[in-house]
């Protein structure tokens, strides 16, 4: 069936790329070549000290802001400079490791957005400013499970921005097989048509759960098996993309292992949502989250606290969840913005339940991080 | 010698140029690939000479071996592609040689990584090609769109080596070879043919360096076999955090490039000398 030319590129080219599909996958790569001239200095040598000081809550200047690129509502940013009578100088990164190595280079941002294993790095390397939550309106409607994060004792640092959980997309009208279990990826009935993500955590995590390990594992023996199990995995393997986005709308994959917001993405992009489906799978689900932090370098922080309040409010939280579709973790608003849109499959949610008895990924350190490094590349290149 | 030292001072800003931005990142990559990761995997610099003896595990050479297979590939494609379009251009292209000429540049106005996904809107399973063959054929994610993306992506640097070097050649020798009764493949071989080997030698190289090195291609439209070396190196930049071991295979990798270099640039200088003889 020969669908209008006009349709076919236009539905590539036109969509929003998903922020985790465009961090490690397809669009991202155009700055490989970018590195080059950032030293392995590390920047701003700043003390613990330097990091505690009180930030006023007031405009003090224009917001320049960090992010990934297409991962808020532009709508919202234009209402914030109207509010506050400030510009916002909105840059981009399209890595965790570019967005290092922009803030080991000195540069100054006022609020940036660090996955939370990042921001863990950060705020070891007292990198970042600390947030006074009682400063702040609508921190009461943050999640609990966000009192204590792993990787950043106390609150004291961040303030989550968007959560997500991994699972296995599918097409209901095309996969017949699905099980409930990550070993679907390899053994339904995909008719060839599945996608690994190209994410070396994700990847290996996802080996250690079918194996029943704990998800962060840096065992010897188990990380050798969960190496067999991926190596095994592989040539039943279409390909490995973390631009689900294209790779589902294209048709080109019938399964795909992916982050539940890119899902909803997907769904917005097609006819016939109702067939793009979610599946958590029982050996676990990994989740995690991305936060808003202030670098200690900031010139404006007294603006990097008003936006983060604005981004907090339940209105204004409502309205970003159904632009990005990504669920943010508060109450009210935002919640609700985020299981309207997926009332027709409501698998797709992050729930308090899934962040009670979830997985998150955690740094790994020396040894253990060297492993899973290893581990993944030889999976690649073998 | 004051006309001379003018003259010097001509070369002072581009010097500059790549002192500031080649040689002293360059250094820097060499520094990173002798050094190690602290414990979150930040980059230190120290002496640690076995990220060098890792480059040479067998699984990472055989990434080489297929990186620099598909890139002769390419090089091949694009020859064969390439030339009887060049040759097109510069013997019949007539008035409209230099808008055929823009033509084939023109594809270039806009950014590899775009044109890359663009096959994949073309070639996909429910994509353009197989919505014309009413047919369900898998391009994507095998070793031919690699090779066939890569071929489309460079085949300019195979044109226009070759278009000049064809267009250069006087057309009275082709003449001279069919007055001597040469049949038009006869004239190709003996006469145009030697003629455009520099060109085509040119080309090649244009064509295969970038190539080799090449990681958009194998990352949209391979599978998981169609690693290459390219996304080895960005993979230990921007995902396993392992800088000293991508900058090592950096080295590797360029000092190898370099060695082609330097035979193409002995060969041309050789054959230079013999024209002037």
């Amino acid at each position: 069936m020969l669908r209008d030319i006009d349709d076919l590129l236009g539905r590539d080219l036109d969509r929003r790329i998903g922020r985790r599909g465009l961090l490690k996958g397809g669009a991202g790569l155009a700055l490989g070549i970018g590195l080059a001239g950032c030293g392995v200095g590390s920047g701003n040598d700043a003390s613990k000290e330097d990091t505690q000081k009180a930030i006023k809550k007031k405009v003090d200047g224009d917001l320049v802001y960090f992010n990934w690129a297409e991962y808020i509502d532009p709508a919202l940013l234009k209402k914030f400079e109207k509010r506050y009578g400030v510009k916002v100088r909105e840059s981009n990164f399209d890595s965790m490791p570019s967005m290092m190595a922009k803030l080991r280079a000195g540069i100054a941002y006022d609020v940036i957005f660090p996955s939370a294993e990042f921001a863990q790095r950060l705020i070891e390397g007292n990198q970042l400013l600390r947030i006074d939550r009682d400063k702040l309106a609508n921190t009461d409607l943050v999640y609990t499970q966000f009192d204590q994060p792993w990787y950043d004792k106390g609150s004291a640092h961040t303030t989550p921005y968007t959560m997500y959980a991994t699972g296995l997309g599918y097409r209901a009208d095309k996969v017949s097989g699905m099980t409930g279990s990550w070993r679907d990826l390899g053994e339904a009935d995909s008719g060839g048509k599945n996608f690994m993500l190209d994410d070396f955590q994700e990847g290996i995590g996802m080996a250690n759960l079918v194996n029943g390990f704990e998800l962060n594992t840096t065992d010897t023996d188990e990380l050798a098996q969960s190496t067999d199990y991926l190596l095994d995995l592989k040539p039943k393997l279409r390909g490995l993309s973390s631009d689900t986005i294209t790779s589902m709308t294209s048709g080109n994959a019938w399964i795909q292992h992916l982050w539940n917001g890119d899902i909803v993405n997907i769904r917005n992009q097609v006819d016939d949502p109702e067939n793009y489906k979610f599946q958590k799978n029982e050996e676990g689900i990994p989740v995690g989250s991305d936060t808003f932090a202030i670098p200690v370098n900031a010139k404006h922080p007294g603006t990097a606290l008003l936006f983060i309040e604005f981004m907090l409010e339940p209105d204004n939280a409502a309205q970003n969840v159904e632009w990005i579709g990504y669920p943010m973790p508060y109450e009210e608003g935002a919640t609700e913005a985020f299981a309207g849109l997926v009332k027709t499959d409501p698998e797709i949610n992050v729930t308090v339940e899934d962040l009670d008895n979830g997985q998150e990924f955690e740094n790994l350190r020396a040894e253990g991080r060297v492993a899973w490094d290893k581990a993944w590349t030889e999976f690649k290149a073998s | 010698m004051s006309e001379n030292r003018f003259a010097a001072g001509f070369l002072v800003p581009g010097g500059l140029w790549l002192l500031l931005l080649f040689v002293v990142p360059l250094g820097i990559l060499l520094a990173i690939s002798f050094g190690t990761t602290d414990d979150l995997g930040n980059a230190l610099y120290g002496w640690y000479p076995e990220n060098y003896e890792r480059v040479f595990d067998s699984i990472y050479i055989e990434v080489l071996a297929r990186s620099v297979g598909y890139a002769l590939a390419t090089v091949a494609l694009c020859a064969l592609v390439g030339y009887p379009v060049a040759y097109y251009i510069a013997v019949f292209g007539g008035r409209w040689k230099n808008v055929l000429i823009a033509l084939v540049v023109l594809p270039f106005f806009v950014n590899y990584l775009v044109r890359t996904y663009a096959w994949i809107a073309m070639l996909g399973d429910e994509g353009l090609v197989n919505g014309i063959l009413g047919d369900d054929i898998q391009f994507l994610n095998t070793p031919w769109a690699v090779i066939g993306g890569l071929t489309y992506g460079y085949m300019a640097f195979m044109i226009l080596p070759v278009y000049a070097a064809l267009d250069r050649m006087d057309p009275a020798l082709r003449e001279a070879g069919k007055d001597l009764y040469g049949g038009p493949w006869q004239t190709f071989r003996n006469v145009t043919l030697p003629h455009t080997r520099q060109g085509l030698l040119a080309g090649t190289v244009l064509v295969f360096l970038p190539a080799v090195g090449d990681f958009v291609a194998a990352q949209l439209l391979g599978g998981p076999d169609e690693y290459m070396v390219g996304n080895l190196i960005q993979q230990q930049f921007l995902a396993a955090d392992n800088w000293p071991f991508g900058a090592a295979l950096t080295v590797v990798m360029m000092t190898f490039l370099l060695i082609w270099m330097v035979l193409y640039l002995r060969s041309a200088a050789r054959e230079a000398r013999e024209v002037a003889a």
